[in-house]
């Protein structure tokens, strides 16, 4: 259509500076929530009659605004947005350190630009100099282990001391991979329980084989399973796994099948009757057919069965006691089905763990990681649930998001480590710049450590200015004090930030590093705009 | 009561920590606990009160720190923990949650007298922890990947690092929050079954570790677990079934280690080896052991067997 492939172009310098105007907004709206005593930010919500969300996560927030007035402005704006999104998805926190390198980066980089620099070379020489700083956060990183000193950098992070406790508790038990589930509770309060052995997404296929009927569900002790994701149209379908079971010596079954006929449920309970043996018939675990298929591998993987596949065209005909799996416990009830105890070889078992944290390192895509993190943790041997409160259902819905980001945030401080926090560890990285900038032998070089000296601070500048400090005076005493030492804003004191237990997740801080300066530097080449008459929406992320 | 005869293997020694003024120690045997009054020459049943029909075996078996005064002495057996609180001589049966579970190790806290605590190790469920001296158990195996335990240490310093480690059927796995979750070590599974565990007493200071595997020799770690080295591979070419290790009060390092025939110890840390043999015969598979009063010369050595004796050495 004529209309959609009209294109209107801008070129330089108007580009620079109209992208700059746009992620000036972004970085405006975010940097308020740098620090551990941020301020909010409102945002009107998108149904009438309901209150703003008051928000402190820069990653959300950016997310919120979707499109600017202007286009050319637009373009800054969503091109900084993706950055935060992907961030905070990435690894739940980073987003306002990250919005304000960006700024410092992009500013200095299009002032430079606009007197004469290379745009190309300049990118290569800042990509250079992440380096140099990636490597100098990297041998200051350190481990954090123990429920005080996660409950400390869960708290620079929320900023929420009883939460921050309670997800330092849960992070040292669960460990990196473990099984967390955020739910919105009732009361005021957060609760948090720990549950033993996996569970997935399940239920029985019928509510008559409910044994405890106030908690609706039903348990076997020492049970035989038969993982499949079958449909089991005929009673005969079952006799050779009865007959197995039976040979084997076990009194309890579990059934796992994507349908079962009501004659074969009657089968069932008939046998049971006679043979007290003693049968549950759940769904397949899990709900996709992909989460089918790996729940099932694990099933098998923990109580040493075999998965009997419909893709595969298997059938139930030979089945024998070696295919089934073995559990101390099991417990199905309407929509989870759970093991405990699981009898499979413990040596497959860790070798798969480790396939899959592997896997989980090497995957950059947020998504993949997500689903591989999931597999892991529900074969950890238990999960945590946290209950979140609030005095209403807004703010439990808030500390909810904070809770979630915060966990992620520490899941990446026991994977990867911790710095010096506040700022501290990108100030600390000056000293290696300067060098690397009294080596330099070209303008390109010398203007990329430049930007990059000057990016370094403007964390610890946007933090103690938004916790209504002398910025100047703190950071000269700062210098003065040595490595390692920063102000905690809360007292305005300087101390040295490891010993005041002021720690970042290493995680978080190379990735919004990198982010930052990969992208910035990567916006610093764009030389034209060209828009449709009618910009599209930003809709993903 | 006589030494029982035939085929009762004896699975565990303890003694009282005031062994060399009470002379008090026990065994656990396929016949039930034992007790001696006379550092391991004469024994008597202990569960004679139970008014059991079959021999209910005890695996495991522990001593409470604070014995003198507390009498605390608790049994590993089939489905559960038998604990009593006069030295043996009546006992009150601890459920652990079904179904019942077979317990084949047990560690005490070393500050038990104040703090309760105290884990089981089982065959096919895990680590069970109790904190009110034996009452109440509940399973506790966050991280614990292998659920087959085969022996439990626990850090003499728990009061303050909240360690413990469990050798299993796949290999090594180490608890940092006082058994709350479990992290694996490196050691390499096809090592495993790990079937017996050595902490020094100063393991506070040096993080030093022994892990004594089924058929595949002793191993050394000196820093809490995170790398391992074979010790002694001439001396211990295959089953470790037991390790006792004491620090004289120079800081040296003691161990005493049972091949399924041998006693061997070392005074060096493991650097070199000499065999301790007196009183055993050949074909004598030694189960388990216990230097109540440490190795130096001369020491008494009680040491269990397969065939179901408990012989008296020194070392």
């Amino acid at each position: 259509m004529p209309g959609d492939l009209s294109r209107r172009v801008r070129f330089q310098p108007d580009a620079h500076l109209a992208m700059q105007r746009g992620v000036d907004q972004i970085v405006n709206a975010v940097q308020p929530t740098l620090g551990p005593v941020p301020r909010t930010v409102a945002v009107a919500s998108a149904l009438e009659g309901r209150p703003p969300e008051l928000l402190d996560d820069g990653g959300l927030i950016a997310r919120r605004i979707i499109q600017l007035v202007d286009p050319d402005e637009d373009m800054g704006a969503m091109h900084l947005r993706h950055l935060l999104w992907r961030l905070r998805e990435q690894v739940g926190d980073g987003t306002a350190t990250a919005a304000v390198l960006y700024k410092a980066i992009y500013d200095k980089g299009v002032r430079y630009l606009v007197s004469g620099g290379d745009a190309t070379q300049l990118r290569r020489h800042l990509e250079v100099g992440m380096q140099v700083v990636l490597d100098s956060l990297r041998s200051m990183v350190g481990q954090v282990q123990g429920k005080q000193p996660l409950a400390r950098v869960a708290e620079t992070i929320c900023g929420d001391p009883p939460l921050a406790q309670m997800l330092g508790e849960i992070l040292d038990i669960i460990g990196e991979h473990g099984q967390l589930e955020i739910r919105q509770g009732r009361g005021r309060d957060i609760e948090r329980e720990y549950v033993e052995g996996m569970y997935w997404k399940s239920g029985l296929h019928s509510r008559q084989m409910i044994t405890d009927t106030a908690r609706l569900r039903s348990e076997l002790e020492n049970a035989s399973i038969l993982i499949s994701d079958l449909e089991v149209k005929e009673d005969r379908e079952l006799l050779p796994v009865l007959e197995a079971v039976a040979g084997s010596g076990t009194h309890a079954l579990l059934i796992t099948c994507s349908s079962i006929s009501d004659r074969a449920l009657g089968l069932l309970k008939a046998n049971a009757q006679a043979s007290k043996l003693r049968c549950l018939a759940a769904k397949t675990p899990g709900l996709r057919s992909d989460e089918q298929a790996d729940a099932m591998q694990e099933l098998a993987l923990l109580t040493g069965g075999r998965p009997f596949l419909k893709i595969a065209g298997d059938t139930l005909t030979r089945a024998s006691a070696a295919d089934l799996g073995q559990a101390r416990r099991v417990w199905v009830d309407s929509t989870h089905l759970g093991v405990s105890g699981g009898q499979g070889d413990p040596r497959r078992l860790r070798q798969h763990i480790a396939e899959l944290r592997e896997a989980y390192v090497r995957s950059d895509d947020a998504t993949a990681r997500k689903r591989i993190q999931d597999r892991l943790g529900k074969l950890m041997g238990g999960a945590a649930v946290l209950s979140i409160g609030g005095v209403s259902d807004v703010a439990a819905e808030a500390r909810k998001a904070s809770a979630e980001r915060t966990a992620e945030a520490l899941r990446g401080a026991v994977r990867e480590g911790v710095i010096p926090g506040g700022g501290v560890a990108l100030l600390d990285c000056r000293p290696e710049l300067r060098r690397r900038l009294s080596e330099s032998d070209g303008p390109d070089q010398r203007a990329a450590y430049r930007i990059l000296l000057g990016a370094v601070e403007a964390p610890i500048r946007t933090l103690l200015a938004n916790a209504g400090l002398d910025a100047g005076r703190l950071l000269s005493e700062i210098e003065a004090a040595g490595p390692g030492h920063g102000c905690d804003v809360r007292t305005g004191s300087v101390v040295n930030m490891a010993e005041a237990g002021i720690l970042d997740s290493a995680a978080v801080q190379l990735a919004a590093l990198r982010g930052a300066v990969g992208s910035a530097a990567l916006a610093l080449t764009v030389d034209v705009l060209v828009h449709r008459r009618r910009p599209v929406r930003a809709q993903a992320p | 009561m006589e030494e029982p005869q035939g085929r009762d293997p004896v699975y565990a020694l303890a003694a009282s920590p005031h062994y060399a003024r009470d002379r008090v120690c026990f065994a656990a045997r396929a016949s039930g606990l034992h007790r001696s009054d006379d550092g391991g020459v004469t024994w008597r049943a202990l569960f004679g009160g139970l008014d059991l029909t079959v021999p209910l075996a005890a695996m495991a078996v522990a001593v409470s720190p604070g014995f003198e005064a507390d009498r605390c002495v608790f049994a590993g057996v089939q489905g559960g923990i038998l604990r009593s609180s006069d030295g043996g001589e009546s006992w009150q049966p601890s459920v652990l949650p079904s179904p019942p579970p077979l317990v084949s190790a047990l560690a005490i806290s070393p500050g038990f007298v104040q703090d309760g605590v105290l884990f089981a190790g089982t065959l096919r469920d895990g680590v069970f922890r109790s904190a009110d001296r034996g009452g109440h158990w509940a399973a506790w195996n966050f991280g614990l990947l292998d659920l087959s335990i085969l022996a439990l240490a626990i850090s003499p310093d728990y009061a303050q690092d909240e360690t413990l480690f469990a050798g299993t059927e796949s290999g090594i796995f180490r608890s940092t929050n006082g058994g709350r979750a479990w992290r694996e070590l490196s050691f390499a599974t096809e090592l495993a079954p790990v079937v017996c565990l050595g902490i020094a007493p100063d393991h506070a200071r040096g993080g030093w570790l022994l892990a004594g595997t089924e058929a595949s020799g002793l191993f050394n770690s000196v820093d809490d677990g995170q790398s391992w080295s074979r010790l002694g591979e001439e001396a211990i070419p295959a089953a470790v079934n037991g390790l006792v290790l004491v620090s004289d009060p120079s800081g040296r390092h003691e161990i005493l280690a049972l091949g399924a025939e041998d006693l061997v110890l070392s005074r060096d840390a493991g650097r070199t080896w000499s065999t301790l043999k007196p009183g055993l015969q050949e074909g004598q598979d030694v189960t388990c052991a216990l230097a109540p009063e440490g190795t130096a010369a001369g020491a008494p050595l009680l040491v269990g067997l397969a065939k179901g004796q408990v012989i008296r050495l020194a070392v």
